[in-house]
């Protein structure tokens, strides 16, 4: 039977921010739809309000013609509409078994049959007895599936769901996909990668500040197109400059390791590597296989041995952050609003964190103010940050500009070496370009950069360069000019 | 020395009785706790229980009408934390508190009337089977039925937790109320629904002290013990066995400590009244150790004010 899902002059306003403008779309079983848009756009309000989360405050929902009262989580489901959510909706500390009896209303062994069932025709392995948090990323998402598939929805709406995934998983994600979509589910696909559009979708509609900007099949659309239908204007292509490199040596990792006692941390096993001036070294990787450890333990959060690290022919592996930070290191770290940036404190207090010694911010112990708001203010000119606000506190500020602000902490003191970890995660793609052509610029001014990334196009734009971690290893350092996506994803599943 | 097995028996059999009140009101407590809410007023809950027990058991003359109505004490005095901390979203560590000094206080001010009036006999199962075996007849009979009822509690808080549904959904609020909310879960009224139970649970700890374990009203006479009975959920790691286990060792330090002044073995009083903290925090130590261990066992969004976003 086929479905139809319409969607007729839907707004949602927040207080400052129309998040949905008076949005009207139209789908049809059968087909892949892709719903495009950076961060901010929209599409996660529209889906929320598809799935019974927020309730829009104009317009309405058909499905096969019959207007949808959707007040609630449970209208969606009762209306057959199945939901995949970025973050994971599962309860980590439940079986997987529990996680899918909640919300369902069958005996154990019906619904123990169903989903032996499903598991079968699509070919998932997931052990049903385990809590959840000991699944990866990709299993999890499964798991989310099958709680949809059980139902057997009308509608399977996914959220971004390759944010998590290995190059592996995407693919079997999108091979499941295209099966449930054969069987006659309509699929919904949130996103805001345009490969993933071209590789998987049949028709696109592309969001922008609220607003449908564009409904078209995906064989009159490329990359370039819906690139700039996306942000609104035409994105400048950036390409590193194959330049000769200094061959002065900057760092050199000796025989580094680190066992953690923690079993949800990974070990790193013998690492060693070095990177010369000017030199952007990227490591890559599927999370959660020492990136952190890795970047913890050069950045000093966690010391090691105090020979383990040369920086610029010193040695500093028992060095902590802060006197790491007097020899001209620079960190990024990847949770912005964790680790990077305290939320609740304004954007100069935060400015003011990282420079304790070898600035003039504080005099006998009491804070500069109007020095560090002077120097404040030069960051936000200099990196682009989109405020004239530092009072503001930096919780309020986009992923975006708060990642040119870190950014732009970190690199106005002239460091010699970044290290940052996926500095553009989450990011759209206007913020992705901007902080992609200043790591090329600090290259240029023959500064290094350690880039800890699980985005391999990322990596194969801006590295020289490349290592891939595994289980806490490095595999060798290769040519950047050498490695593809395919070699990539092969070294990241382990194999060689 | 020639121990009489009988008197062991008796021992064994009034560490029982002092560990009931905290079986009952750490039962509860926990099943609040599972659902992410901290309630700290269980001693405030439990006095509230042991007054309106002891006073209603006093004017109707009936231990039905007694018992019952310290529940329902309990449930009512539990109904404003649940408003507070679920409807008016205030934070659960600040209002518990406010709850156990309300309830001390509050108490004290209904029970002045109270004071010197003796007690009623409760009445006892099973007293004509109390000298049938050596050792286990003091144990196991002649005891009320709030007694039995405590011991078997842990037990089917247990299997509530494990195998029922609701049990389950209980488990799945404390874990991620976001989660559960997104999956159409009412979140404040399970949470609603869990501190209300632990209430109604207090309330039976407290009359119990004022009708069973000591038949008569004194001021502050919980003593503390609504605070063990929350070390005690801590000290279990959310798991109703290790109460019944825990609340035996605690409420055996009580008992023990009675018997030792009388041999002559002494030991400071401070000391025993700090064991049951003491022996808390050695045990968060040890399984703090073990991170995963306690990311499976403590309830994720425990003492978290949980808003629905619209």
């Amino acid at each position: 039977m086929n479905t139809n899902l319409k969607i007729s002059n839907v707004t949602k306003i927040y207080p400052g921010c129309v998040a949905n403008d008076n949005v009207s779309l139209e789908f049809n079983s059968g087909k892949i739809y892709a719903l495009l848009g950076e961060n901010g756009a929209g599409k996660s309000t529209l889906v929320k309000i598809l799935s019974g989360v927020v309730i829009p405050d104009e317009g309405k929902i058909y499905l096969n013609k019959n207007i949808l009262k959707l007040n609630s989580p449970s209208d969606a489901k009762k209306n057959d509409i199945g939901m995949v959510f970025q973050h994971f909706n599962l309860f980590e500390t439940l079986s997987v078994f529990e996680n899918l009896i909640i919300d369902s209303d069958e005996q154990r062994e019906n619904l123990k049959e169903k989903i032996d069932t499903i598991m079968k025709k699509y070919n998932f392995s997931v052990d049903l007895d385990v809590p959840v948090l000991n699944l990866s990323a990709g299993q999890k998402q499964k798991v989310e599936i099958i709680r949809c598939l059980i139902r057997s929805p009308k509608v399977l709406i996914m959220d971004e769901p390759t944010s998590v995934l290995t190059e592996q998983e995407t693919s079997e994600l999108f091979l499941s996909l295209k099966k449930f979509s054969e069987e006659g589910i309509l699929i919904i696909y949130i996103t805001h990668k345009l490969k993933e559009v071209m590789q998987l979708c049949d028709e696109v509609a592309v969001m922008r500040r609220g607003k449908l900007v564009s409904v078209s099949q995906i064989n009159n659309e490329n990359i370039e197109s819906l690139a700039n239908k996306m942000v609104g204007q035409d994105l400048k292509k950036i390409k590193k400059k194959k330049e000769n490199t200094s061959s002065e040596q900057l760092i050199k990792i000796t025989n580094l390791n680190f066992t953690s006692e923690d079993p949800f941390e990974t070990n790193l096993v013998d690492i060693n590597f070095s990177l010369n001036r000017g030199e952007c070294l990227g490591i890559a990787g599927i999370s959660g296989n020492g990136q952190s450890e890795l970047f913890q333990v050069l950045s000093g959060e966690i010391i090691s041995n105090k020979n383990s690290i040369e920086f610029n022919k010193n040695f500093i592996g028992n060095l902590n952050p802060q006197e790491r930070r007097e020899y001209l290191m620079a960190f990024s770290p990847e949770d912005r609003l964790e680790q990077a940036a305290i939320p609740q404190m304004a954007i100069f207090e935060n400015v003011a964190l990282n420079n304790f010694k070898s600035s003039n911010f504080f005099n006998n112990g009491l804070i500069n103010e109007s020095k560090i708001k002077e120097h404040s203010k030069k960051i936000i000119s200099e990196f682009n940050v989109n405020t004239d606000n530092i009072d503001l506190k930096s919780q309020f500020l986009s992923g975006g500009n708060l990642q040119k602000l870190i950014i732009g902490r970190e690199l106005i003191t002239s460091p010699d070496l970044l290290i940052c970890f996926n500095p553009t995660w989450g990011l759209d793609v206007g913020a992705i370009n901007y902080i992609h052509e200043t790591l090329i610029k600090i290259n240029e001014q023959n500064k290094s950069i350690i880039l800890i990334s699980t985005d391999t196009d990322e990596l194969l734009k801006l590295s020289d360069k490349i290592s891939v971690i595994h289980r806490g290893k490095l595999s060798k350092i290769m040519n950047a000019e050498d490695v593809t996506s395919e070699k990539l994803g092969i070294l990241m599943g382990g194999g060689n | 020395m020639i121990v009489d097995i009988n008197f062991v028996g008796l021992i064994i059999a009034s560490i029982m009785a002092s560990a009931v009140p905290l079986i009952l009101a750490s039962c509860g407590e926990l099943i609040t706790e599972r659902s992410g809410v901290l309630n700290l007023g269980v001693e405030g809950m439990m006095i509230i229980g042991a007054i309106s027990g002891f006073a209603l058991m006093t004017v109707t003359g009936s231990l039905i009408i007694a018992v019952f109505g310290a529940m329902l004490a309990g449930v009512l005095i539990s109904t404003i934390f649940a408003f507070l901390t679920q409807t008016l979203i205030t934070n659960h560590v600040a209002t518990g508190l406010a709850l156990t000094i309300f309830g001390i206080g509050i108490s004290a001010m209904i029970g002045k009337n109270f004071v010197g009036i003796p007690g009623k006999e409760f009445p006892v199962l099973f007293e004509g089977l109390k000298d049938t075996i050596p050792l286990l007849s003091p144990i196991l009979f002649g005891h009320s039925i709030v007694f039995y009822f405590a011991f078997a509690l842990p037990f089917i808080t247990s299997y509530f937790l494990k195998k029922t549904k609701i049990g389950l959904i209980v488990r799945a609020v404390g874990d991620s109320p976001e989660s559960a909310s997104n999956q159409g879960i009412n979140v404040r009224f399970v949470r609603y629904a869990c501190i209300l139970y632990g209430g109604a649970m207090c309330g039976l700890a407290g009359a119990y002290l004022s009708m069973i374990y000591t038949p008569q009203w004194i001021e502050n006479m919980t003593g503390g013990r609504g605070w063990i009975a929350l070390a005690l959920v801590v000290f279990s790691t959310w798991n109703p066995i290790k109460i019944l286990i825990g609340a035996m060792i605690f409420g055996g330090l009580t008992i023990i400590q009675f018997h030792m002044q009388a041999i002559g073995v002494r030991i400071p009083v401070q000391f025993l009244t700090a064991l049951p903290y003491i022996v808390t925090i050695i045990v968060l130590v040890v399984i703090s150790r073990d991170s995963r261990k306690i990311r499976l066992s403590t309830p994720s969004s425990l003492g978290k004010s949980f808003h629905k976003d619209n």
